[in-house]
């Protein structure tokens, strides 16, 4: 396969992700614009380990243990917001309406903050 | 004593990583029981086991000297870190154990606990680029599990829970992406091989540092990202907003002390676009934060903006590297100078307005009006505390000594910007603590100051920070005045 179209296309996912964590609203889209980054950087990590550093294994093994430490850190926040959401659908709705990775609002900034 | 001995050879530096997981597998043993004779006795063994971690870490750093192999380095920096890692640990501990002692889950959140501290050293003691990444985001993951189970009473914060969680989620993806750039660029294992390679100018590795800078800055909830931050600490249980502030932001800095060393090699040039950046952004933190702890009355809301407020002070010098105010190592000590300085102040007043709120049953800054007429001990040892952000006037001496070598014509236009943002900085933080300081001699309102009842313990553990800081404050002032009293070889504004 050509070595500059992986480059390019990576750099697309990469992108992707960037772009989804800005524009999602609920938590199910934002942590697909996370699964592109990371498949951005597994790309990253085997197709140079095997067309610079001769297969070597330091790649594969960061993206295993990479990918298992994520990946359990993601299954929690998920499993997290699984039970959450058994526990009272009325709050289902101000869990979805919150999940906004860089929404800016006045209480942030200035006065109070009332719950 | 000589197989002590041997074994306390074979596992340095990891004596403290040691000592913390026996108490974790006594811990584990009991983890479902509800008793509270036990629970009384494995907080005095995590205690001691802290302390023991506390000493040895320092003990063996003076035995067996500075310690490097593929995955750990243990040099002085290290030893500091650990040390400030477990110091906070002790602390959260006691307040942990003060606000959920009560609690059926009490045993397992102090083994959570635990576990975290490990990960928090593990990351300061890491060398290999892989060995800092999976030890990061195993401390996220055991830092939002031990967040969750101190909040598992308070429902309305856990949606900001996972708001919260899903910004050091993107750190951490961040830094995987921002490590599959490293390898792109060069296979080395750690940054010190980067460092010192011809490699270090590859845009790869530019690219990667600035995946990292954007990382660290969203993991701070750093302006204008502060949203969730500031709507979880609004609404989360006090502990775990302790665990927030003296586990999760210090281990942060620790990281990014990690990663310094790369930043400086590009900082350090003197960039202007790069130092604009910088001014810039230390304006936005430290007035954005000033302002916002001005305009609130609530007191979470006003410790939550002051914090930050301390984090900017990290970017501030990191700016004044970036303006060639400082060295690279000045920095380094500055950042661990600032930590310290924050801890020492931000753990007694958490205790006291945590107390407060637990009175009163509002986080209303309303509820400290006349705290010191009818409390005057506490009040003069919380001035004294507030106070001792005085100490951030340090900044000020890289200043002078640069003013003092260089021409006043010829210091340039960012030096002069830089020099106002310090200025601003420290005018803002005096009228915070004024304002606080204020509210504390006003006339009170009827039944507030009443209700505050502070638990005896509490004198004593304020006490005992206030006469630390007071020491520091001493020891500093004579330094400055040029007298020796040949107390102790370190000084404090030799920094």
């Amino acid at each position: 396969m050509n070595f500059q179209f992986i480059v390019f296309f990576n750099f697309l996912i990469f992108l992707m992700g960037v772009f989804g964590i800005f524009y999602s609203k609920d938590i199910i889209s934002v942590f697909v614009s996370f699964q592109f980054i990371i498949i951005s950087a597994v790309i990253n990590f085997l197709s140079f380990s095997q067309f610079l550093y001769q297969s070597s294994l330091w790649g594969e093994i960061f993206v295993i243990l990479g990918i298992t430490s994520i990946y359990f850190l993601m299954f929690c926040i998920v499993y997290h917001v699984h039970i959450y959401l058994k526990m009272d659908s009325l709050d289902r709705e101000a869990l979805f309406r919150e999940f906004k990775l860089f929404k800016i609002t006045k209480s942030d900034w200035w006065g109070e903050d009332n719950i | 004593m000589n197989i002590v001995l041997s074994i306390n050879e074979k596992i340095s530096p990891l004596q403290s990583v040691i000592i913390l997981s026996i108490v974790i597998l006594i811990s584990s043993f009991f983890a479902i029981s509800k008793s509270k004779t036990i629970k009384r006795l494995l907080i005095i063994l995590a205690s001691v086991s802290l302390i023991m971690a506390f000493y040895l870490n320092i003990y063996s750093f003076i035995s067996m000297g500075s310690f490097s192999n593929f995955l750990l380095s243990f040099e002085y920096m290290q030893m500091i870190e650990v040390s400030i890692i477990i110091f906070s640990a002790l602390n959260l501990l006691f307040f942990i154990s003060i606000y959920n002692v009560d609690s059926s889950h009490f045993i397992k959140i102090m083994i959570l606990f635990l576990f975290s501290t490990i990960c928090a050293v593990f990351i300061v003691l890491a060398r290999n680029s892989l060995f800092i990444f999976t030890s990061f985001a195993i401390f996220i993951l055991t830092i939002f599990q031990l967040v969750t189970s101190l909040n598992l009473k308070m429902d309305k914060s856990r949606p900001y829970i996972f708001g919260y969680f899903l910004r050091p989620t993107l750190t951490v993806i961040l830094f995987f992406f921002g490590f599959s750039l490293f390898y792109v660029a060069t296979d080395f294992k750690d940054f010190n091989q980067i460092m010192q390679s011809e490699y270090i100018s590859n845009p790869l590795i530019i690219l990667g540092l600035i995946v990292f800078g954007i990382a660290v800055y969203i993991y701070f909830f750093l302006f204008p990202f502060q949203s969730p931050y500031m709507k979880l600490i609004k609404r989360s249980d006090y502990s775990s907003n302790a665990v927030i502030w003296f586990s999760y932001f210090p281990v942060g800095i620790f990281m990014f002390s990690k990663l310094d060393g790369l930043f400086s090699f590009f900082i350090e040039k003197n960039n202007l676009y790069l130092s604009i950046f910088f001014i810039a952004i230390t304006f936005l933190c430290v007035l954005a934060s000033s302002i916002g702890a001005f305009k609130t009355n609530s007191i979470r809301r006003i410790v939550s903006f002051l914090f930050l407020f301390f984090i900017g002070i990290f970017i501030l010098n990191i700016s004044m590297l970036s303006a060639g105010i400082i060295t690279r190592i000045s920095m380094s000590w500055f950042n661990i100078s600032n930590i310290i300085m924050v801890l020492l102040s931000f753990i007694p007043i958490y205790s006291i307005i945590s107390s407060i709120e637990k009175s009163t049953g509002s986080d209303s800054i309303n509820n400290i009006r006349g705290f010191g007429r009818s409390n005057i001990y506490m009040c003069i040892s919380l001035i004294v505390i507030f106070l001792s952000w005085f100490g951030f006037a340090y900044h000020i001496n890289p200043f002078i000594k640069y003013f003092g070598s260089v021409n006043f014509l010829k210091m340039g236009i960012i030096n002069m910007i830089l020099l106002l943002a310090v200025a601003i900085a420290f005018i803002f933080l005096l009228i915070n603590i004024f304002r606080i300081i204020f509210q504390f001699f006003r006339k009170p309102l009827t039944g507030a100051v009443e209700k505050i009842v502070f638990p005896k313990f509490l004198y004593i553990y304020v006490t005992l920070y206030a006469l630390v800081i007071l020491a520091i404050a001493v020891i500093g002032v004579l330094e400055i005045l040029n007298i020796n009293i040949e107390f102790i070889n370190f000084k404090i504004t030799q920094v």
